[in-house]
């Protein structure tokens, strides 16, 4: 951080006010869809508050809340499938040469450049080609394979900040490979196995249009239902539930951090 | 295992051990199926939907009708127009956000709208723009007009929610290479005679050209290849590729084509990555060079250009 | 603890086209303090991973009391080692640190216990015990990574430039605290480093390594006193070297006496108590610049074996308890002999001989060194 004279001259600037502008830009839209769901008309006309589309939220959806349980499901196995899966790949592509690593290290960064439509489409093709149903197993393939480069991605930073000389002391100390991996290396690297197992979470609950291509009747997540929602037309019940998954994603967020704040500190 | 290893056959067992289970499935889950779109997109349609095996460039062809020339074209234009009004909000909200010194929490905002699930996103703009929505409601009963505007279901519309969906990650990249920038450089450059604009322009976007580069990559990208945003506020004539892509799937039963028309879009962006990380090396190999050197020979160039001594 | 024999048998390593090391042998002895020492590069700590396990040789041998441990991974040498970077457990506190190699033999904790407490009080950092190594100092964090790989009763202790992470200060004073260790403890110690401060200091012997070969093995002192090569002449302290001829070669003494031509001085000089030599042979004439007496007066023996030279002082460099004097001869402008003084007397009025002085400097025939070897 750079304070200088030039900086004090400059505190009411152009880019200061383009931030704000641009900060007020982001939070509008969510600003308005909250405050109409304690409207107590259906439409954009204020007409006094009620807590209406909560209670038709809670009471009178019922695919609702399978949509959600089915959403918790996926994210919850993809994101421990991807996390495990992620957090080893990361330690034997950082530390070790085997046949096979570039391939691997390119081809676990392309999921996350290609647009998502690619993704869906190529693994809508390949469940039909092999005849694999559609549902809650192809939802879950296609989730832990976009959540495994961040998962890699994140661990392998946290390995370039690991002195691998302290998995040399192990062995020379007397562990074996086994010992070693729990004992010295995941202890280590939890902080990052944790912060990528949460972006798993959270990118699986929020995803629409890959689970879009790959999800067949009555296998639909809390995004597909809001999806169909919107399709029917506004209701202001779809900004209740919004409201519900703002808070929810921030209470997440909020206690994972802390968490995460918590396991760093006492490492 | 009792067998004895030298240290590098050891590791060569414990890379594979660690490293092959996720090679594995994303051979199985991601290789094969890009695989199979390039085999297709090479194949004869089917009568009935699915495949030919005949080879056949059909798709190819097809992929040059008047039609889709349109849609790309306007993808192609919708595409630019929202990054480069990304990236030119961006780099002041960057610039604001380095230089600040409550950096976490101006993060922290940025990143709320972000984590709130994308639909709820568009779902909000559909209910602000729509003709019984926010805006409209608003000046009707403020008198300003009687009939909704048609504010949505067309291009400006796209354009509007892309840029409200992507501007994050355009802001993201820019602010992170405008906090490593010295800021001290522009102190030197207003000491050497440049002006507050010069300084900026001839001094400091040319030390930040891979989170520039990295901010068009992480925007252009998602946006040249958007679903969902045209799909739901979009109109008829607002259609981009994905929707090319995906109606050849599920509608016309087109796999060829619609492989075909992925392929280009893989290509695309594949280009675009390498792109940014050949702009990443080279600033790092630019980084060699002592920042006074380069920070004396933009702003002299800048003088002689102007005729001054 | 008993200390074992540490034989190396010509062993090479080649990383492509880079040889590491070339043809290496070295014996160590039962509880030796053994220093490997060279430049960055020169293959000491390669020779030592090979010895811990960490790479394996292409050709040659390693035994620890003539039984062969190449074919053992690490875990199973007899060996521990001490790293650069301490490579300490950051998630475990100096207690379990040390305890680790226990645990992992899964000894009885009261006995872990005893144990841990008697290597802490080797150490001496009763009072850190119970912290992470984030909460350490430096030399807190080496003397944990001694204690844990002590633990074990290793028969030989492999150190990996265990210092050159700290400040001079603390380097002196852990290097003597790691002796007195050595003393206590009895093992083999194989230490490497680049600072021949530290080698000549605690060694009971060193090796000094160039490019992959061993050069020359021996005490402190005669690596300093009698260097086998040029390379390892002017590696360890300062030094005057120049390229010499034998004239003649006389019985003198007990050994020899010998005239040798250096053209670099363009005179004759004496060396006394010298191996005999043929005549007409190259050789690297040394004379330590300490042993180099300078005054501003000429000598007043004039001994045949007493090497006098007249010149001009060109850069006296002062550093409190002597002087270096670069002296630039008056027969031989372009070559400097280096002098050292020592202060030995309060100076009153400053230092006495300096710049642009016109001195004397000399040297007896015993004082100075033929060097063999003057390729390497």
């Amino acid at each position: 951080m750079n304070y200088h004279t030039y900086s004090r001259k400059t505190s009411f600037s152009f880019s200061y006010i383009m931030l704000a502008l641009v900060i007020v830009f982001l939070f509008i839209p969510l600003f308005v869809v909250v405050f109409f769901s304690f409207n107590s008309t259906r439409g954009m006309r204020w007409e006094g508050a009620s807590l209406i589309w909560y209670e038709q939220l809670i009471f009178n959806s019922p695919s609702l809340w399978t949509a959600f349980k089915n959403s918790l499901i996926i994210a919850l196995s993809s994101s421990i499938t991807a996390t495990a899966i992620g957090s080893l790949a990361a330690v034997g592509i950082k530390w070790y040469r085997f046949r096979g690593r570039s391939y691997i290290t390119t081809v676990s960064y392309l999921p996350m450049v290609l647009p998502e439509v690619i993704i869906g489409i190529s693994m809508l093709i390949f469940f039909s080609a092999v005849r694999i149903r559609l549902g809650m197993f192809t939802i879950f393939v296609a989730h832990t394979t976009f959540n495994l480069p961040f998962v890699f991605m994140m661990v392998s930073a946290r390995l370039d900040e690991f002195d691998y000389s302290t998995v040399e002391a192990a062995r020379d100390l007397g562990a074996n490979e086994r010992q070693t991996l729990t004992k010295v290396i995941i202890p280590s690297i939890i902080p990052a196995v944790l912060s990528g197992f949460l972006m798993c979470i959270t990118m699986s609950l929020e995803d629409f249009v890959i689970t879009f291509f790959v999800s067949g009747p009555g296998s639909g997540t809390l995004p597909l239902y809001v999806y169909s929602m919107i399709r029917y037309g506004v209701s202001p019940v779809i900004n209740a539930l919004s409201f519900v998954m703002i808070l929810g994603t921030m209470v997440i967020a909020f206690t994972f951090r802390k968490f995460l704040k918590t396991v760093a500190a006492s490492s | 295992m009792k067998k004895f290893l030298k240290p590098h056959e050891r590791e060569h067992i414990l890379g594979t051990v660690y490293g092959w289970p996720m090679g594995l499935w994303f051979t199985l889950f991601f290789t094969v199926p890009l695989g199979i779109i390039i085999l297709y997109s090479f194949l004869k349609r089917g009568l009935y939907g699915g495949v030919e095996w005949e080879f056949s460039l059909t798709a190819y062809r097809q992929m040059f009708n008047p039609s889709f020339g349109k849609v790309v074209l306007r993808t192609l234009w919708i595409s630019i127009l929202s990054t480069f009004i990304c990236i030119f909000l961006a780099i002041p909200c960057g610039y604001a956000m380095a230089k600040s010194k409550h950096q976490t929490f101006l993060l922290f905002l940025i990143i709320i709208p972000f984590w709130t699930n994308s639909l709820i996103r568009v779902y909000a703009w559909i209910s602000i723009l729509s003709t019984e929505g926010f805006i409209n409601n608003l000046l009707i009963r403020m008198g300003i007009i009687n009939q909704g505007l048609k504010l949505i279901y067309n291009n400006g519309a796209v354009v509007l929610v892309l840029i409200y969906m992507y501007l994050p990650f355009a802001i993201l990249p820019l602010f992170t290479t405008i906090d490593k920038f010295d800021f001290s450089l522009l102190d030197a450059a207003h000491d050497l005679g440049a002006t507050k604009l010069e300084a900026i322009v001839k001094v400091m976007f040319p030390n930040i050209r891979s989170g520039l580069s990295t901010a068009f990559i992480f925007t252009f990208i998602p946006i040249f290849g958007a679903y969902a945003v045209p799909l739901l506020v979009g109109g008829k004539d607002s259609t981009m590729i994905g929707n090319i892509i995906v109606d050849q799937v599920s509608k016309t039963r087109n796999w060829p084509l619609a492989s075909a028309f992925s392929m280009v879009l893989t290509l695309i962006s594949l280009v675009g990555v390498f792109w940014m990380l050949y702009n990443g090396k080279r600033e790092q190999h630019l980084q060699k060079k002592t920042t006074q050197q380069t920070l004396e020979h933009n702003i002299k160039s800048h003088h002689t250009h102007r005729g001054k001594a | 603890m008993k200390g074992v024999e540490v034989t190396v048998k010509r062993v090479s390593r080649s990383y492509g086209d880079f040889k590491a090391l070339d043809d290496v042998s070295v014996g160590i002895q039962k509880g030796e303090f053994f220093s490997l020492l060279g430049p960055s590069g020169c293959g000491k700590t390669t020779l030592l991973r090979i010895i811990a396990g960490f790479d394996y040789p292409d050709s040659g041998s390693v035994a620890f009391d003539a039984k062969d441990i190449l074919s053992l991974p690490p875990e199973k040498r007899q060996s521990n080692t001490v790293f650069q970077t301490y490579a300490l457990f950051p998630h475990l506190t100096v207690y379990e640190n040390i305890a680790f190699p226990l645990r992992l033999r899964r000894v009885d904790a009261k006995t872990i216990d005893a144990k841990v407490q008697e290597y802490v009080r080797l150490v001496q950092l009763e009072e850190h015990v119970y912290k992470k190594p984030s909460m350490l100092s430096g030399g807190q964090k080496q003397r944990v990574a001694i204690a844990r790989a002590l633990i074990n009763e290793p028969s030989v202790l492999l150190l990996d430039e265990p210092l050159s992470a700290l400040d001079a200060k603390l380097r002196q004073n852990l290097l003597i605290e790691l002796d007195q260790i050595h003393d206590k403890v009895g093992i083999t110690f194989i230490y490497v480093t680049h600072d021949q401060s530290e080698a000549l200091s605690v060694s009971d012997r060193i090796a000094v390594m160039n490019k992959g070969k061993i050069l020359q093995i021996g005490s402190p002192y005669e690596i300093y006193e009698a260097p086998a090569t040029r390379f390892v002449a002017q590696f360890i302290g300062e030094t005057n070297i120049f390229s010499a001829t034998v004239l003649s070669c006389e019985p003198y003494e007990d050994e020899y006496m010998l005239c040798v031509d250096v053209p670099a001085l363009k005179e004759k000089v004496y060396v006394t108590d010298a191996e005999a030599q043929q005549v007409g042979s190259s050789l690297d004439f040394t004379v330590r610049p300490e042993k180099v007496r300078i005054s501003l007066n000429p000598p007043r023996s004039t001994n045949k074996t007493l090497n006098t030279f007249k010149g001009v002082v060109d850069e006296p460099v002062y550093s409190g308890f002597q002087s270096k004097f670069y002296v630039k001869l008056e027969t031989a402008a372009e070559t400097q002999v280096k002098v050292f003084k020592q202060h030995t007397a309060f100076l009153e009025d400053g230092p006495d001989i300096e710049w642009k002085d016109t001195v004397y400097v000399s040297w007896t025939a015993g004082d100075g060194y033929l060097v063999k070897d003057t390729e390497r």
